[in-house]
């Protein structure tokens, strides 16, 4: 079967070659994945019944179950640079049917933290925090909205940050507490 | 009259302000009042904020829990994305203690404290719940009951799923959406796979729009395969991917369905006698005028 490829040389080689390499593994990421996802995810045993339930899977190379013996094996280069980390859309499904009770949907969003501390992140996921930061909203309103919403008379902006900026600030506050909104422009302006 | 502060999220009320509407009015007619929650933003978006930096999400959505403690009222909302957050965060915070300081440390700098002192409901929850409203009141508040209409309600994920740390209890193939649906004169209609994603969550459809809108043709095909004339759903960004979604389906993929896409709320207001005017369901991808037609 052919295998897909990225077209990126360094992780093709990785992805073609199926053996396990010492020099790989990483144990302190399997403990950082543990404590982030809050999630038992060293009790897999590889059932497969994740990917089993996986919308993303059928049309994709984006295989649950590979994350889940990636993080057990330490293996945090192979999972961090990989771009199906992004194709979860956290639905749940694999949560609900684990036999053994792990959520592995939480150790996808574990994973994408721990990437996102190496810069690894698409673009989409900043740009919602550029308009949070500057309007409170990740989509925020606009003119043919205003003008629909005054029709049903509701008032032109909805009572939330759009009619009391003065919230702003202190989301503001939170969000350069954890330096993200300097940490978006910095990443989207090196793309 | 039970009252709630009222969660509005990004969607609901800067793209589909009929959803904020009709969530607003219908309400009332059932004993339940929505009041403006101030100074809310968004949720964060669970599938963005909670990919970047869980801890950002918790703090985030924190400060919107203690606008509505400092309101000393419980929230209503409208969407699963913001259930997924607002309730969430709730709840792993009243019970993590470790969290909840590093939580608290951050908000003392905006003059900020979470308490734990409310609890967070989806409307739907609400409607369902014999003790604040139940099926009976919804059947007693329908003028024009809508008879005939074939609906296919899509749940979405992120209200009942994890089910373990919900309390709705079956994922697999749960009834109640079903049962409101009925309340109001329409028939739900079962179709393949109804339990499946809409594709957008988890920050799919801004990365990955063509793989995200495969996952909700799928859903598509297997909706039209079950006769329905409607899709109804109680999440602002599911209706987002359904109605605009087949918009770029046909655009993309070349397949045509036509098929309205109305949340519950939108619903139930044609069905207490609001007008498709008073829903701004012009606003719509798809038109409903010839779903109006048949059903009104």
């Amino acid at each position: 079967m052919a295998a897909k490829t990225y077209n990126i040389p360094e992780l093709d080689k990785k992805l073609a070659d199926r053996r396990y390499h010492l020099s790989d593994s990483n144990p302190d990421f399997t403990k950082d994945v543990l404590k982030t996802s809050r999630t038992i995810a060293n009790m897999c045993f590889q059932c497969g019944t994740c990917t089993g339930s996986c919308p993303s899977a059928p049309r994709s190379s984006y295989r649950i179950r590979l994350f889940m013996r990636r993080c057990v094996l330490g293996l945090e280069n192979e999972s961090l640079t990989d771009p199906d980390l992004w194709l979860c859309t956290t639905c749940y499904s694999c949560t609900d049917r684990c036999p053994r009770d792990i959520a592995p949907t939480d150790v996808i969003m574990a994973m994408r933290n721990l990437a996102f501390k190496r810069d690894i992140i698409p673009k989409n996921f900043l740009q919602t925090v550029q308009a949070i930061y500057k309007s409170g909203h990740g989509v925020p309103n606009n003119d043919v909205n205003r003008a629909a919403r005054t029709k049903l008379g509701l008032d032109a902006d909805p009572p939330t940050t759009h009619s009391y900026p003065e919230y702003i600030m202190g989301i503001q506050k939170i969000l350069d507490h954890f330096g993200l909104k300097e940490n978006a422009d910095r990443i989207l302006k090196g793309d | 009259m039970h009252e709630y502060a009222f969660f509005l999220g990004c969607i609901a009320p800067n793209r589909y302000p009929g959803c904020e509407a009709s969530a607003i009015k219908t309400s009332e007619k059932v004993g339940i009042k929505l009041l403006p929650l101030k100074g809310a933003s968004c949720c964060p978006a669970p599938g963005a904020f909670g990919s970047i930096d869980l801890n950002v999400w918790y703090a985030m959505a924190a400060r919107n829990l203690v606008l509505a403690e400092e309101m000393k009222k419980d929230i209503a909302l409208i969407c699963n994305g913001c259930y997924k957050s607002i309730w969430e965060v709730n709840h792993i915070l009243k019970h993590n203690d470790e969290l909840r300081d590093q939580v608290n440390e951050v908000l003392a700098e905006i003059d900020m404290q979470f308490k734990g002192s409310i609890d967070v409901f989806h409307l739907a929850e609400l409607y369902y719940n014999e003790e604040i409203c139940g099926l009976q009141k919804i059947r007693d508040s329908v003028t024009t009951p809508l008879s005939g209409a074939k609906i296919a309600c899509h749940y979405g994920c992120h209200l009942m799923k994890p089910q373990k740390e919900r309390h709705f209890g079956d994922t697999e193939n749960p009834m109640w959406f079903e049962e409101l649906v009925s309340a109001i004169g329409a028939e739900p209609v079962q179709y393949r796979n109804k339990m499946q994603c809409c594709g957008a969550g988890g920050g799919v459809r801004g990365y990955d729009i063509v793989h995200s809108l495969d996952i909700t043709n799928e859903k598509l095909i297997n909706m039209r395969e079950a006769g329905a004339d409607a899709i109804t759903e109680l999440c602002p960004f599911c209706q987002l991917q359904f109605d605009r979604g087949q918009i770029e389906i046909k655009e993309k993929f070349g397949d045509v369905y036509n098929i309205p896409v109305l949340h519950f709320n939108e619903l139930l207001g044609l069905a207490q006698g609001m007008s498709p005017q008073d829903l701004a369901l012009d606003l719509h991808g798809i038109n409903c005028t010839p779903f109006l037609k048949k059903v009104l």
